[in-house]
């Protein structure tokens, strides 16, 4: 089969106990674009892992346009055409635009770099690709999420590749920088190109996409056609259960309010903004980068100050000069950056719980081990918190299991009002099923919710209520029939002029 | 359904970035203001101080430093900046004693000038192979790595010496203490070319720009296809490369190998670290290696002349990196 | 975690990794034991305990917290030295020897409080502060005592004040042993048993967590800083009544013995995280090993190289096996 890219037989890879890929398949033909799919934990990761050279398979047979692979390494794969976008963004943030897309295949002039050469070229490179003005001597930690991605991308062009590797690339885009993302992808697809492409998202599986294969438990269990195949029998064949239940429904009445926001504003990025949340009720917020829907929710934290307004839980008026105090006034933030704000990825699960609620197992100063402990299997057990043991680090635990863990700490506090920052990001759908579970339990005991998301599918199916915020102002609140998607979205573009529902 | 509305607006980069482009522009030029300011007051008050002969002269003294910083600056470059875990040769200092001593060990015992320069170095780049072999090969933290080997590597010169000077003197140690090109010490020579080369190697070369993103982020740096280890190695390599080189310049000026080049360590350190702030990516470049280097030396200058008390050198020396570092921490961008 | 040594016996290679200074230690000891007749006898023992362990352990449980909180001071010798400088000058200057004592832990309290000032508020990076605030350091020591004169107080005046803090001791224990075991017993509380250890270990391994789990940071800090600081001016207390006199700059000796200690003892730990009890193991290692090549006939030069190159052979044991699992 010489219209293959890539050809891989047979993949199986063991991480002691755990069988990670099991006889897994993955055959890409040039010039189409390729959708991979499956749950975190479904071995999706891993066969990406065993193309780029840094996992070793324990059996299989890799085949690279038509030349059989023995061994590979991050650098033999680059030169085999093969190059990979990763869902993290790893770039120098010490470099500029023009050495990151060039590193380690820099322009030269003999020994010595060529560094106008390299800056015209990138800039040449994102120009004719993305339509976009990118000076090439901007530092890459002063970009944003979208702009690295294309930085990313526009190296592996550079370099001529014959293989694209995308690992959720649109996690970070907004609509029109996923439109000319597809764009791109489609050009390199009329060119010859073989794009193997990562995502949560099926729509854009379905857009996109020529042929997908579907992974689940280590093996792929299917290789469809988005035109012949719905997106319902994919999504089936992923977690072999029905989607129906995406959204577990509440059933329970709604409290008094708890958490009370009055004329609330902080210049430059929102201003009187005023909405309550009741106990048992999830309230949905969302807006665009740059509405000042994160200033909202750093000032309710007490991570910001806001200029004006008040803010008041339970009936009581509270000011939050720093989280330490937002804490003690019973809130809780489940951060959108998980690593840098969630969790301590080098601390255990049980240290993790805990960090924020000490107090509560202390007995004469000292703290408890065994009540702490006692309390964590309790997390561990009501969560299904997926943990050998309560020591083991939350490093190596699933990004869905790190929420979890992420959330325990605030169970741990007893929290009235939770606020959620992007919870459900980098989770699987098993994973993200389980936290909408637990966030309904809270509920129902009497905890006011406010749900922060960019996901308005999200939004529409799982909240209460839903708040948009347009250029810091409130634009529309969403209930009942009008909680949908689209008008969500028209609030939020700015689409829809100011006018009050429900 | 691809909801994704989060982020961006794509054309914000430069005006996102030239606010905090010109901040820390300013900070940069802030240093320099420092600098110069100070360089301006010695120069007034200090009869002598800006006559060619003394500038030349603290060029000259700072050739030892110079060099030094110069491997400790390329170790922190490949292994990144991190307090407790980024690239440190504490080791270095020690290195460069012991260098001192095999080289005026070997002058003595008779061996032609090119054998002992050859020993000289080679002692200084074997340690450095030792020490990147300990990161490495081993993943021992460099601070841990390079404090048990500056142990050895001190005990081993002081048994070599006896912890004595150790006076000698060649054709080629005369040349470098008292030889003169268009009216410039040969010294000076030395940090002038060194300064040229490493610079032209580090900035104008793949070999830098790959150190950099090694230090800056090694996963990046190895998924660009980098091979992170042998570079790193290879700073630690080059380290003691500068620690051979800086040995050969300390028995040329004093005619001798002595106890106590260890000392240098916290200089060394403050000079490469102070660097960093001359940079607008809070890295080390030679650049502004160089010029904390002969900053700290017309600083000891300007007190010699001024008959203040060299007592004074140290806690102004600290005081000004704390300065200048409050400063451009201020301007830093948050990371976390 | 003090505890991870129980609570993983060895299944593994890289649980081995663990016990890798443990095993040197016992090793050594019976080594040494063997080879130098002095080693283990009772006076050999105290004399290692009293003048090499006590001084060096109580500025390596400092260290043992900055470097829990993710930082580092390279300013302990200076809190030694202020500490020693104003409780000898007191003393010199008729100030009652209670009142001096506190005035010197108070010296090196303002150090550690100068550190937190520079680290938490301003935050500028652990390594530039305390490396500043060591210059600084030097100079205020030099400019105290014309250049480096050390002062001594070897009247008669003074010998029972100075008797009293080292030469005294307390059912067959002497003094600065009690002092030591109150410490450790403190800090021990302090970081493995409570919320204040729990959150500085937090800080360490992340401090943006920490932040946002309503830790506050900044003073946490500050206290970790000046609990170092202090730790080491006790160390400066007990060296001048040992010594009987202030030495400029004599702290710098206990820098990287102190630094080296508390890595050292993170290698115990399977998440590297230093511990009180790994601390005491990495002191208790180095005087062991400085005292026994000692006693074996090594000269002092000699000696710098062999715990070179043994703490070099336990680091490249425990990562080495480690980094192999």
């Amino acid at each position: 089969m010489s219209g293959l890219a890539i050809d891989m037989t047979g993949i199986s890879k063991a991480f002691g106990p755990v069988k990670a890929l099991v006889d897994a398949d993955l055959r890409v033909a040039r010039g189409t674009i390729h959708g991979l799919v499956g749950q975190n934990g479904a071995g999706k990761s891993t066969i990406i892992k065993v193309l780029a050279g840094i996992l070793k398979p324990d059996s299989g047979r890799i085949t690279i346009n038509g030349t059989r692979v023995e061994s590979l390494t991050p650098a033999s794969v680059e030169r085999l055409g093969v190059h990979f976008i990763h869902q993290e963004r790893l770039l120098v943030p010490t470099a500029t635009v023009a050495e990151a897309v060039f590193l380690n295949y820099e322009l030269r002039f003999g020994p010595f770099l060529r560094p106008g050469a390299m800056k015209r070229r990138a800039e040449e490179l994102i120009r004719t690709h993305f339509g976009l003005e990118l000076p090439g001597d901007t530092l890459v930690r002063d970009l944003t999420t979208a702009q690295q991605k294309i930085v990313q991308i526009t190296r592996a062009l550079a370099q001529e590749a014959k293989v694209l590797v995308l690992d959720e690339p649109t996690a970070a885009l907004v609509k029109r920088e996923v439109d000319s993302l597809f764009a791109v992808l489609r050009n390199l697809r009329a060119q010859g190109i073989a794009v193997i492409f990562i995502s949560h998202y099926m729509q854009e599986i379905e857009d996109l996409c020529d042929e997908v294969t579907v992974m689940r438990n280590g093996t792929d269990v299917g290789v469809v056609r988005p035109g012949e195949t719905s997106i319902d029998e994919i999504v089936s064949m992923m977690i072999a259960r029905d989607v129906g239940e995406m959204f577990p429904r509440r059933s329970h009445a709604l409290g008094a309010p708890v958490l009370r926001v009055e004329g609330l504003s902080q210049a430059g990025h929102f201003r009187n903004v005023s909405f309550e949340v009741r106990a048992g009720e999830v309230l949905g917020i969302t807006g665009l980068l740059g509405s000042g829907v994160k200033e909202l929710v750093e000032c309710l934290f007490g991570l910001e100050q806001p200029d004006a307004g008040s803010v008041t839980i339970d009936g009581e008026v509270r000011r939050f000069a720093n989280p330490g105090r937002a804490v003690q006034g019973r809130m809780a933030l489940v951060p959108e950056d998980r690593r840098a704000h969630g969790v301590a990825t080098d601390m255990s699960v049980r240290d993790n719980i805990t960090i924020a609620s000490l107090d509560r197992y202390m007995t004469r100063g000292f703290v408890s081990r065994a009540r702490e402990n006692e309390a964590v299997d309790g997390f561990i057990r009501e969560l299904s918190i997926k943990t050998p043991h309560r020591d083991q680090l939350v490093r190596n635990l699933s990004g869905g299991n790190q929420q979890k863990v992420a959330l325990a700490k605030w169970l741990s506090c007893q929290s009235r009002v939770y606020v959620l920052d992007e919870p459900t990001v980098a989770v699987d759908v098993g994973a993200k099923v389980e936290i909408y579970t637990l966030l309904n339990r809270l509920a129902a005991e009497g905890a006011a919710i406010l749900f922060l998301s960019s996901d308005l599918l999200e939004i529409a199916g799982f909240c209460d209520r839903a708040l948009v915020v347009y250029r810091g102002t409130l634009n529309g609140e969403f209930a009942g029939e009008t909680l949908d998607s689209d008008l969500l979205l028209a609030a939020a573009s700015g689409a829809r002029a100011q006018r009050k529902e429900a | 359904m691809t909801m994704a509305l989060s982020p961006s607006s794509p054309e914000s980069p430069a005006g996102a970035s030239r606010g905090k482009a010109l901040a820390a522009a300013a900070i940069r030029l802030g240093a320099l203001a420092t600098f110069a300011a100070i360089m301006a007051y010695f120069a007034l008050t200090a009869r002598g101080f800006a006559t060619p002969f003394n500038i030349v002269n603290v060029i000259e003294q700072s050739a030892i430093l110079g060099i030094l910083a110069f491997g400790m600056s390329v170790v922190i470059i490949g292994g990144g900046s991190e307090v407790q875990t980024g690239g440190i040769d504490l080791s270095l200092a020690a290195n460069a004693g012991l260098c001192a001593a095999v080289f005026a060990t070997a002058t003595n015992a008779g061996l032609p000038a090119p054998m002992a320069i050859a020993a000289t170095l080679g002692t200084g780049m074997l340690v450095g192979a030792v020490n990147g072999f300990a990161v490495v090969g081993l993943g021992i933290l460099p601070l841990l790595a390079t404090l048990a080997s500056m142990n050895i590597v001190a005990g081993i010169e002081l048994t070599l010496t006896e912890n004595t000077v150790l006076s000698t003197s060649s054709p080629l140690l005369s040349v470098l203490s008292s030889g003169r090109f268009l009216g410039i010490s040969a010294l000076a020579w030395v940090l002038i070319a060194a300064s040229v080369i490493v610079g032209l190697v580090i900035h104008r070369t793949p070999v830098g720009l790959r150190l950099y993103a090694v230090g800056g982020h090694p996963e990046a740096a190895r998924a660009a296809g980098l091979n992170v280890g042998l570079h790193v190695w290879g700073t630690y390599v080059f380290a003691g490369l500068c620690a051979g080189l800086a040995a050969i310049l300390i028995v040329s000026r004093l005619s001798a190998s002595t106890p106590g080049t260890g000392e240098l360590l916290l200089s060394i350190l403050a000079a490469a670290l102070l660097g960093t702030v001359f940079s607008r990516r809070f890295v080390p470049t030679v650049g502004g290696t160089v010029l904390s280097v002969i900053f700290i030396g017309f600083l000891a200058n300007g007190f010699q002349l001024l008959h203040l008390s060299s007592y004074w050198v140290s806690g102004v020396q600290g005081a000004l990196i704390l300065l200048v570092v409050a400063v451009t921490s201020y301007a830093r961008p948050q990371e976390h | 975690m003090s505890l991870s040594l129980s609570r993983h016996l060895p299944k593994d290679r890289e649980s081995f990794s663990t016990l890798a200074v443990l095993v040197a230690f016992v090793g050594l000891f019976l080594v040494f034991a063997t080879q130098a007749d002095a080693f283990l006898t009772l006076g050999n023992l105290r004399n290692v305990l009293v003048n090499n362990v006590v001084l060096l352990a109580i500025v390596a449980l400092g260290v043992t917290f900055v470097v829990s909180s993710g930082g580092i001071d390279l300013s302990v010798g200076v809190s030694v030295d202020m500490a020693s400088l104003v409780f000898v000058s007191a003393l010199a200057a008729g100030v009652a020897a209670p009142l001096g004592l506190a005035a010197g832990l108070g010296a090196a309290l303002l150090v550690g409080l100068l550190n937190a000032i520079l680290i938490a508020r301003l935050k500028i990076s652990p390594f530039l502060a305390t490396l500043g605030v060591l210059f600084i350091g030097q100079s205020v020591q030099r400019l105290a005592t014309g250049g480096g004169q050390p002062i001594y107080l070897v009247t008669k005046d003074y010998a029972e004040i100075f008797n009293a803090i080292s030469r005294s001791s307390l059912l067959g224990v002497p003094t600065p042993v009690w002092v030591l075991i109150l410490c450790v017993l403190a800090t021990w509380l302090a970081l493995h048993r409570m919320g204040f250890g729990r959150q500085v270990q937090a800080i360490g391994a992340r401090p943006g967590v920490a932040w946002y789990s309503g830790i506050r940071v900044p003073s946490r800090l500050t206290q970790v800083y000046i609990l170092a600081a202090v730790l080491a001016g006790i160390t400066g207390i007990l060296l001048s009544a040992t010594v009987r006199s202030y030495v400029p700059m004599s702290g710098n000796a206990f820098l990287l013995d102190a630094i080296g200690a508390t890595f050292i003892g993170t290698t115990i730990s399977r998440e590297r995280r230093p511990s009180i009890l790994g601390t005491l193991l990495g002191v208790a290692l180095l005087a062991m090993v400085k005292n026994g090549l000692l006693l074996i006939g090594w000269n002092f030069y000699w000696q710098q190289v062999g715990i070179g190159v043994l703490v070099f052979a336990v680091l490249a044991l425990s990562f080495g096996l480690q980094r192999r699992h």
